[in-house]
């Protein structure tokens, strides 16, 4: 390579137009995956929409809640002002992280005359000016409507959209049919049985999903191969650790199979949920009768021919009465348990993340400050976290949960208080996470690089996130990846004593207490499959955190410790 | 050789001439640890710097040396503030800089960088060569980010190492070439003065000549202005200009190099140079060894702080006759005292003590034992012993120590010696012997060692 400034400083674009073939290949590929599922994907870019708009509806709620609180105690024409100076500080804080994001300085850019001291606030200011003017360019000029327009336009688009078909969806692999008088099958799959009609779309939705995930590392090899500037970097060695790890490359796959689970739940399940577990009475079945002729009626009127409570039975791979296949036969209730357990997936999954996230976010972060600055701030935590851990651990959810559901909060109705549960559960656990990773946290901190950064004055929070956060996000992923199994069974555990998850939200647990008493009976499945598979869910998570452990092993990335020699 | 008392206090000037370009003045600095809050978490502070006077001239290289845990590389850190001084000022062309802060303290910085001593802890392994050289350009947003990583590729060009080293990651590098990096980083913001603080003491020996030729090359290229913290003798007899000698927070001696190696003047400097080899076998120079382990800098000694170890140290006239090994003896017992003194006595131990019962601290007469083992105890100082002993079996140890030092106490343990100026350089000594009182230094050395 020349000393030649622009060899020197080739940017990602400028090496992929050296060398695009490597990109375009990927690109293309991927770009088929995604029209195969175009209409999944649109409906995702939708909900994603939906709660953006949430956001920002929360932070003008809250703008508008202080605002109208103001103008009813004080006086009716300060309402709209408190209005917009609340707004203004909420952009104000916003304005914070947007200064931060953007390559560029404002100050710098307009070319003011600010002294060298003032810059960062000045640009702070700029940056909220524009976007207080932004917001009220949109809620009182006619520019509103037109974006209105615009969005809405988006919105009817991605409907559009999300209505195509899509290679895994229920229409494409139809396997609801009935039986003809003539023999052979109306309604399914080119004809097939049901069960056969499922299989092959339970093979295309895990096939799917695995080509997907295959051709993301694929796009990461081709990077690494063909774009990347540095030829090693430290996860190399990571991955390839991961690489040779048997174990854990089984706990991911069973992630994965649980993860696809939860995301392709509709397309899973041989009835929809709607049918199956919300209006059981409102969707009706046509199946041949006894006497060979056709006859219609509710789901929910042939579910209580079809229990399985120990006197009748429809058990794992058999068709019902009523030619309903039921992989994993039907619940107490006369449903199909497959379905069940798919959208009970999603639960626990939501749950899961949700918890593990907040408690492993908060964990992460609370480190970085009491690590830091140690000290009066860590006493603090310690003094916290212990209150928390010191109540026993069942005893404070269910205090939290009464509490919560007595008062009728408005939480309790989100996800039939999954939600609820989740944040409760976030609380509880982050004590442990932040325990766990104080010991790495308070090593790192005493690295020389970090007083170095101290040195030439680098700012505390970006020294955290710099030079702290990336040793120590390897221990927090490894102990959230345990702890999300655990957190898997104790919603099932709470849902098994009747707390949690509200019917008709589906969740493991609650199949289990269901079906405990058939266990002994030719009903055992109930119990047992959702058993097995929480079983086998939270077997895979320890083995991949125990993979991640290996391959990520810090000792072996990070020289020696300890602060400068000498005095 | 004019022996001029110089209080340190009053009349600062160290050296020659006033119109000499002085770029850091530091004076009286003070940085202790701990025990500054009060209430039960407080406690005596560790003394790590306890009174510094000097300067630091443009582009010059002034030495730091010491033994381990003597406080240089604290006063380093304390002068580019990555700790805070407890008492004194550091001027830095006239700004005092322990009261900056904020903005003015991040503006400074730019003029002060450091050079730590392990470059396997100093360099963030997860971060690319170019992003750890271009970290105090993006903090302090110099240029456009393209220029800076044009600058980037200049400096690694600067140190020696290659321009595509940018996108490599420090695991990729040799301990040498990792220092080069850190120097790298060093230079990113053009400082004017340089904290080394041991920078080639973790290398192999075969590199560290290297590194240390880099650093005087650039040192002439940018006029740059070093304090270099070493415990090589013989590297600070090759790179710097003037040298101070640590010893327990306080600088012994401060002067010229070559005077300094040839003709040490504090006690400490010389048992010091006596530590370095001698490649001359015919060389009839006796080793002074010191005894013992510097004290404990939360208990520094009240009078001079080499005092505990000193070979010249000034005995109390009546007793100018005892053997050294005598003086040894009481000294390792006032040691020992001093210690049991600060220990905490459980209440367990307190009431073992009173039932007669055996404790974990030993008795008088095993004291004693290790302290004198078989020197022979001249018959004039043992009343003086037995009062001691008395003290000591009433578990009395401040009693004990003012009976000793009543006793065998002179000049040194006494008071503070103040700075004398040795020679017409402006070399400055912390000795009492100094004084035309007492015999000098080197005399007394000769007496008691040759």
């Amino acid at each position: 390579m020349s000393t030649n400034d622009t060899e020197d400083d080739r940017t990602l674009r400028d090496r992929v137009a050296e060398n695009p073939r490597p990109a375009a290949v990927w690109l293309a590929g991927f770009a088929v995956l995604i029209l195969l599922e175009l209409g999944r994907f649109a409906d995702g870019a939708t909900n994603l929409g939906i709660i953006a708009e949430l956001g920002v509806a929360a932070v003008v709620g809250t703008a508008k809640l202080i605002g109208g609180n103001v103008g009813s105690t004080v006086a009716d024409p300060l309402g709209p002002v408190v209005f917009a100076l609340t707004l203004v500080l909420i952009l104000a804080g916003l304005a914070g992280i947007i200064r931060s994001l953007i390559p560029f300085s404002p100050t710098k850019t307009l070319d003011l005359d600010v002294p060298d001291a003032r810059r960062v606030l000045v640009d702070r200011v700029l940056v909220t000016a524009a976007l207080a003017g932004l917001t009220a360019l949109l809620m009182l000029t006619p520019v509103g409507d037109a974006v209105d327009t615009g969005v809405a336009a988006i919105i009817s688009g991605l409907d559009a959209a999300s209505n195509l078909p899509t290679i895994t969806s229920r229409e494409l692999i139809p396997n609801q049919g009935h039986r003809l008088p003539e023999g052979g099958w109306e309604g399914t799959f080119l004809g097939l049985s049901p069960a056969v009609a499922w299989f092959i779309r339970v093979c295309v939705v895990y096939g799917y999903a695995f080509l997907l995930l295959y051709w993301f590392w694929r796009g990461y090899l081709t990077y690494r191969d063909h774009y990347r500037e540095a030829d090693w970097a430290p996860i190399d060695d990571t991955t390839n650790r991961l690489r040779g790890h048997p174990w854990g490359q089984a706990g991911l796959v069973i992630v994965i199979m649980f993860v696809v689970m939860a995301v392709w739940a509709p397309a899973l399940g041989p009835v929809t949920a709607e049918e199956n577990l919300y209006q059981p009475y409102q969707n009706e079945h046509t199946y041949l009768n006894d006497n060979g002729e056709l006859e219609t009626s509710a789901h929910g009127t042939l579910n209580i021919q079809t229990r399985s409570n120990g006197d009748s039975n429809v058990g794992p791979f058999s068709y019902d009465q009523y030619d309903r296949w039921a992989p994993f036969g039907t619940n107490s209730d006369g449903k199909d348990l497959f379905t069940f357990l798919m959208y009970g997936a999603r639960t626990s999954l939501v749950i899961g993340l949700l918890a593990t996230g907040l408690s492993a976010g908060f964990a992460l972060a609370l480190a970085m400050v009491t690590a830091y600055y140690r000290g009066l701030v860590d006493l603090v935590a310690v003094i916290g976290s212990d209150s928390i851990q010191s109540v026993p651990f069942i005893l404070l959810v269910l205090l939290l949960f009464v509490v919560f559901r007595e008062a009728d909060h408005p939480i309790v109705s989100l996800y039939d208080g999954g939600i609820l549960l989740a944040l409760i559960l976030a609380f509880t656990y982050w004590p442990a996470l932040w325990r766990s990773i104080r010991g790495p946290s308070l090593q790192i901190a005493q690295a020389e690089w970090i007083d170095a950064a101290k040195s030439f004055g680098q700012r505390p929070s970006v020294t955290m996130r710099k030079h702290m956060a990336p040793y120590v996000v390897i221990y927090i992923i490894i102990y959230a990846s345990l702890v999300l199994g655990t957190i898997v069974i104790t919603t099932a555990a709470l849902s098994f004593l009747g707390l949690g998850i509200n019917p008709p939200t589906p969740e493991w647990g609650r199949m289990i207490a269901e079906g405990r008493s058939f266990i002994s009976t030719k009903s055992w499945h109930v119990a047992t499959i959702p058993g097995i598979l929480i079983v086998f869910v939270v077997t895979g998570f320890n083995a991949f955190g125990d993979a991640l452990r290996d391959a990520m092993d810090v000792q072996a990335d990070v020289g020696g410790e300890g602060g400068g020699g000498g005095a | 050789m004019s022996q001029d008392a110089i209080h340190p206090e009053t009349d600062v000037e160290t050296a020659g001439s006033p119109e000499e370009d002085v770029m850091v003045e530091v004076r009286n600095l003070k940085t202790y640890y701990g025990g500054d809050k009060p209430g039960p978490f407080g406690g005596r502070p560790v003394r790590a710097v306890d009174g510094v006077t000097f300067d630091i001239r443009r582009g010059e290289t002034l030495g730091l040396v010491g033994e381990s845990g003597c406080g240089k590389t604290t006063l380093g850190r304390t002068l580019i503030q990555l700790e805070n001084a407890t008492d004194g000022t550091i001027r830095f062309d006239g700004t005092d800089i322990t009261t900056l802060n904020g903005y003015e303290l991040k503006q400074w910085r730019r003029n002060a960088q450091m050079v730590f001593q392990d470059p396997d802890s100093s360099l963030n392994d997860r971060m690319t060569v170019g992003e750890i050289v271009r970290e105090p350009l993006d903090v302090h947003e110099w240029g456009t980010p393209r220029e800076r990583r044009q600058r980037v590729r200049d400096l690694l060009d600067t140190v020696g190492l290659q321009r595509e080293h940018y996108y490599r990651y420090p695991h990729q590098f040799s301990g040498g070439q990792r220092q080069r990096i850190g120097i790298a980083r060093t230079l990113a913001l053009e400082p004017e003065f340089i904290v080394l603080d041991e920078p080639v003491s973790a290398l192999d020996v075969s590199v560290q000549a290297e590194v240390i030729n880099l650093l005087e090359e650039l040192q002439d290229d940018f006029g740059l202005t070093y304090l270099f913290i070493a415990h090589d003798l013989s590297v600070v007899r090759h790179i710097c200009d003037r040298v101070a000698v640590m010893y327990l927070g306080n600088i012994m001696e401060l002067g010229p190099t070559e005077e300094l190696f040839s003709d040490p003047a504090n006690p400490y400097t010389h048992s010091l140079l006596s530590a370095i080899p001698e490649p001359d076998p015919t060389s009839d120079a006796e080793r002074i060894t010191l005894h013992g382990t510097p004290p404990n800098p939360r208990y520094p000694p009240d009078g001079c702080p080499f005092s505990t170890r000193c070979p010249a140290r000034i005995r109390p006239p009546g007793y100018d006759d005892l053997d050294d090994e005598v003086w040894q003896a009481i000294t390792t017992l006032e040691e020992i005292l001093r210690e049991r003194m600060r220990a905490d006595r459980s209440i367990k131990d307190r009431v073992r003590g009173m039932l007669g019962l055996e404790t974990r601290y030993s008795t008088i007469d095993e004291i004693y034992d290790e302290a004198f083992g078989d020197v022979r105890v001249p018959s004039r100082i043992e009343p003086t012993l037995d009062d001691v002993a008395e003290h000591v079996s009433a578990n009395n140890e401040s009693d004990a120590l003012e009976v000793l030092k009543e006793e065998f106490s002179g000049a040194c343990q006494k008071q503070k010696p103040e700075y004398y100026t040795v020679s017409n350089s402006g070399r400055r000594s912390y000795c009492h012997r100094h004084d035309p009182e007492y015999r000098s230094p080197e005399q007394t050395l000769d007496d008691r060692h040759r």
